[in-house]
């Protein structure tokens, strides 16, 4: 795990990150519906519109599945202190949030959790 | 989402002893446990009872007496609808009361307490006495009520029907929203450089640039529409008043209602006497696809802390789930339906 700066600025910086959406993915969440996964981080996508990292997960029975974890702008992640590489490829992180509609492996982030026990984010 | 709306929908607008005293326009203030949300409120006859409206869209109203009950269908910024149930009564000329929410998501709305009073349209002066708004400027937070459903007509109707907000609006494919949706988003900053004969604001969200030309110029012959327009403006008093025409027919927000060609939007300024913040009222005046003008008020306050960011978009993630999901066909498809 790589640590940036100071883990904890960010974690404060980054609270409510998931509230500045710009478009509505009420379409693609089910707003009722969360759920807790972890898994390592297989791709960092930190582009506009949204930051969207894509993770490995190993099931019950062993098998793996790959999840699209999705979150805010970059531009306003980044002026709170959380940029490309807060979270890189091989991370290994915990990601609480909305699940995507239609049984996808989709998921809109409400926290992340990094593996030193920080959150980035908060509660809705 | 759709039991809530079904509800919604089905709160009936009848009474048989309201209180003529409740016709006419407040100003409506709602009062959550975070910023307050205000907007106009409009309570008609009608042939069955009472219609009421807020900022423009529909509000179902029950009235009895002096009591009245109000629904107002909102979204989140994440779009997640929420319904403020409003019940109050009308003493000494004011309405006020508390409130209720409903929604089927996780939601920071709180419930509380509500005011409404007559609202008088304020007159501007014709005298201009420009301000300086010239800076860098952060959103404020509550501001409005982003309300949800708007009184669209017919065809209006007919268009958003076949309207799939996921693959439709054009920021998903990092196509920029336009003016109307841009100014009265949350979470960027925008800057204002002045000039005597033009103001320009530089939005840090897709990194749009507007020029508001302050001279009476017109529009030159064959200006093409677009989502930002053509801006003309002027000060009534110290109050800055902006038009913008020639847009290209696009959506108005998440939701997805159409604006067209035709339409115009009137956005007016008023700087705090600190000079610190920024208010906005803006309408969308657009006949072809709203029988009432839908209204968004927005508030920045003075940053001069930070800088405008960069603004660098790729479509790639968008385009590779669809691909993921054979939906690409799908998607091209309904390129005639989209703006």
């Amino acid at each position: 795990m790589r640590i940036i700066g100071s883990i904890a600025a960010i974690a404060a910086l980054a609270a409510a990150a998931v509230a500045n959406a710009h478009h509505s993915f009420a379409v693609e969440f089910l707003e009722d519906q969360t759920r807790t996964i972890e898994g390592t981080v297989t791709e960092v996508w930190f582009k506009n519109p949204h930051v969207r990292y894509y993770i490995e997960i190993t099931t019950e029975d062993g098998s793996t599945e790959s999840w699209d974890v999705r979150g805010s702008s970059p531009t306003i992640l980044v002026r709170r202190g959380w940029t490309p590489k807060t979270i890189q490829e091989g991370d290994h992180i915990k990601v609480h949030g909305h699940l995507g509609r239609d049984g996808r492996k989709l998921m809109s982030w409400i926290y992340i959790e990094l593996e030193d026990g920080t959150r980035l984010g908060s509660e809705y | 989402m759709r039991k809530l709306m079904l509800a919604f929908s089905l709160l009936c607008a009848a009474t048989v002893s309201a209180n003529p005293a409740m016709e006419g326009d407040w100003m409506i203030e709602v009062k959550p446990s975070g910023a307050a949300v205000i907007g106009l409120l409009e309570i008609e006859r009608d042939n069955d009872g009472w219609l009421a409206f807020v900022e423009g869209g529909p509000a179902p109203i029950k009235i009895d007496g002096n009591q009245v009950a109000v629904d107002i269908d909102t979204r989140d910024i994440r779009g997640f609808v929420i319904v403020l149930k409003l019940e109050g009564q009308l003493d000494d000329d004011r309405l006020s009361g508390s409130y209720t929410v409903q929604s089927d998501a996780e939601v920071s709305f709180t419930p509380g307490t509500w005011s409404a009073v007559r609202f008088v349209a304020e007159e501007r002066a014709k005298e201009p006495r420009p301000v300086d708004i010239s800076g860098i400027w952060k959103p404020a937070p509550g501001v409005d009520f982003r309300k949800y459903s708007m009184d669209l007509t017919d065809e209006a109707e007919a268009w958003h029907a076949n309207y799939l907000m996921h693959y439709d609006q054009p920021n998903v494919r990092c196509v920029s929203p336009g003016i109307v949706a841009m100014v009265a988003w949350g979470g960027y900053p925008f800057e204002v450089l002045s000039s005597d004969k033009r103001l320009t604001f530089l939005y840090e969200v897709d990194s749009e640039v507007r020029r508001i030309f302050l001279d009476d110029r017109e529009a030159p012959e064959f200006y093409p529409g677009s989502g930002m327009g053509y801006s003309t403006g002027r000060w009534e008093g110290s109050q800055l008043v902006v038009e913008t025409t020639h847009l290209s027919p696009n959506v108005r927000d998440f939701r997805g209602e159409p604006i067209s060609e035709n339409a115009r939007l009137e956005e007016v300024y008023k700087l705090s006497e600190d000079g610190q913040r920024l208010s906005a009222v803006i309408t969308l005046h657009d006949p072809e696809n709203y029988k009432r003008p839908p209204v968004r008020r927005r508030a920045w306050t003075r940053n001069p802390d930070t800088e405008i960011y960069p603004y660098e978009c790729d479509p790639d993630s968008f385009y590779r789930q669809m691909y993921n999901e054979n939906k690409l066909d799908m998607y091209f498809e309904r390129s005639k339906q989209r703006f």
